[in-house]
């Protein structure tokens, strides 16, 4: 009997681990030191159903078997699953406030943002990644951010960001050292927003 | 001088790219992003063993092996030399394990691992600073217990580091600690920043290049982001101050940067040099001579200053 592939639709990862994720990691880590500054994705990656091509990269990049990822339902695929399992090796969870990184749709139900980790008074890096999925970032003047890592202001727009976000972000905020990270993950494009940086919304 | 050297293909290829395994090397970047979101606050790590002794820089090594790409130049010092033996052997290792190009100029690397010395060039937004750190709790010496200085960082509980500060005063008459000087960080955390000397302090503040900070033996990972708020903790009555110097450097003649004493025999000669020592050839090339430089004529001046605090 010949066995049958499991998942014969399933993508490739990265196509050079060590420099596609050296790649992908330095852009993400370049977004997080330079708050809401717009980064392209270097490089091309297929993407499940569910997720774009940043969101994918940042976990083929960043997630493995020592990390749990939630995807909210509107991300949570088989093709997502699939590709996340065989690439990452990730347990998947359907709790939210047991992932390490928490993806979502930006136009989904957002109300599962208050039950993410926030990491303790010790220990404040015991918190979730927050990878917001965006149909765009633009540096127009809606929000208006300060903090470590921009010189003076920097401008970022996310067109659909709903105030219950901003009301979260600014409790979030509050909490520091604690709180949650958040990138916003466009199809090619991410912007990341630490929990140190002060929000202007215009 | 070096130039950029473009290591040749001889990199073992028995090496994962930059020497450590890519799961180790998530893991180093998931401490490190956490680090750029929580300025100042030590993240802990799985620190793996290196192929080098706790104390040559285990840390900064390892950083660096999680950060470096194939596009990067790489330089490393060691007390502001680039020609030491821990500052060549580290910059060999990545040459060989990452076949990347090296460098002993500041203003051509885009990564430079440093061991107690922020280069006087001004680093730039596309250039990463990391730091091989040997402790980085600057509450440790107070406090050895790490369940506490947790709780004193958790709780901002930062009375005891003053209390040391004051304690120089009162013995001293001045702030006597020279190294190692704790800063505070963005208003939140006091933060070890590594053994550097206290000269350095001032350069970490608003700095446009990311520092990323890295103890091996300790294994803790923690950063500065660009453009943080970097301050020298001190009283009302005795401001900060960096050391100065009455002298020059006696080979580019600089008044400005870090200089070290050279003891020239034992007969109370001495000179003073750049810590530095690609900001020294610099200007030297620009053609800036200090009284001890070997085209000046012998005996014109000894330099015999003290340095000042």
């Amino acid at each position: 009997m010949i066995p049958q592939p499991r998942a014969p639709e399933l993508l490739r990862g990265f196509e050079n681990a060590a420099f596609e994720s050296n790649a992908v990691f330095r852009t993400i880590l370049d977004a997080m030191a330079h708050p809401g500054r717009i980064y392209d994705l270097p490089l091309d990656v297929p993407a499940p159903t569910g997720l774009n091509k940043s969101a994918t990269a940042f976990l083929l990049a960043m997630a493995d078997m020592d990390t749990t990822i939630w995807l909210s339902p509107d991300c949570a695929s088989n093709a997502a699953n699939a590709h996340l399992k065989f690439h990452c090796g990730s347990p998947i969870t359907g709790t939210s406030s047991a992932a390490d990184f928490a993806v979502a749709r930006l136009d989904g139900d957002l109300a599962f943002i208050t039950d993410l980790a926030l990491g303790n008074a010790e220990y404040p890096d015991q918190s979730a990644t927050l990878i917001l999925q965006v149909e765009d970032i633009s540096d127009k003047a809606d929000m208006i951010l300060r903090g470590p890592g921009i010189k003076e202001s920097q401008n970022l727009s996310v067109p659909g960001l709903p105030a219950a976000f901003h009301t979260w972000r600014a409790e979030n905020h509050h909490l520091f050292p604690c709180g949650v990270d958040v990138i916003f993950a466009a199809d090619r494009k991410i912007a990341a927003l630490p929990r140190t940086t002060r929000i202007e919304v215009r | 001088m070096e130039q950029t050297v473009n290591n040749p293909l001889e990199a073992s290829s028995a090496y994962n790219f930059a020497y450590l395994d890519e799961q180790t090397k998530r893991m180093i970047r998931r401490a490190l992003l956490k680090a750029v979101a929580i300025p100042g606050y030590q993240v802990p790590f799985a620190g793996r063993e290196m192929p080098m002794p706790y104390g040559w820089g285990t840390g900064g090594v390892q950083v660096t092996a999680a950060v470096i790409g194939p596009d990067d130049t790489l330089k490393v010092i060691d007390q502001g030399a680039d020609d030491t033996t821990n500052a060549v052997s580290i910059r060999q290792f990545f040459a060989k394990t990452a076949n990347v190009a090296t460098t002993e100029k500041t203003a051509e690397a885009s990564i430079i691992q440093t061991r107690h010395r922020i280069p006087e060039k001004e680093l730039r937004e596309d250039q990463i600073l990391v730091y091989q750190v040997p402790i980085p709790e600057p509450l440790r010496f107070l406090e050895p217990r790490e369940t506490e200085t947790r709780k004193m960082h958790a709780l901002e509980e930062y009375g005891l580091m003053h209390v040391k500060l004051y304690e120089d005063i009162s013995r001293h008459g001045h702030i006597a600690t020279t190294y190692a000087y704790p800063v505070m960080v963005d208003d939140r955390y006091v933060m070890d920043p590594s053994p550097t000397p206290k000269f350095d302090n001032p350069k970490m503040d608003m700095m446009a290049a990311l520092q990323l900070f890295g103890a091996g033996r300790e294994k803790r990972i923690y950063a500065l982001p660009p453009y943080t708020k970097v301050k020298s903790l001190d009283f009302e009555d005795h401001p900060f101050e960096v050391q100065s110097w009455k002298d020059e450097c006696g080979m580019c003649g600089a008044t400005d940067s870090y200089l070290d004493e050279v003891i020239l025999d034992d007969k109370g000669n001495r000179m003073f040099v750049c810590s530095d020592t690609d900001y020294c050839s610099e200007r030297q090339d620009a053609g800036h001579r200090g009284p001890q430089h070997h085209d000046q004529p012998l005996g014109t001046s000894h330099s015999n200053g003290k340095a000042a605090e």
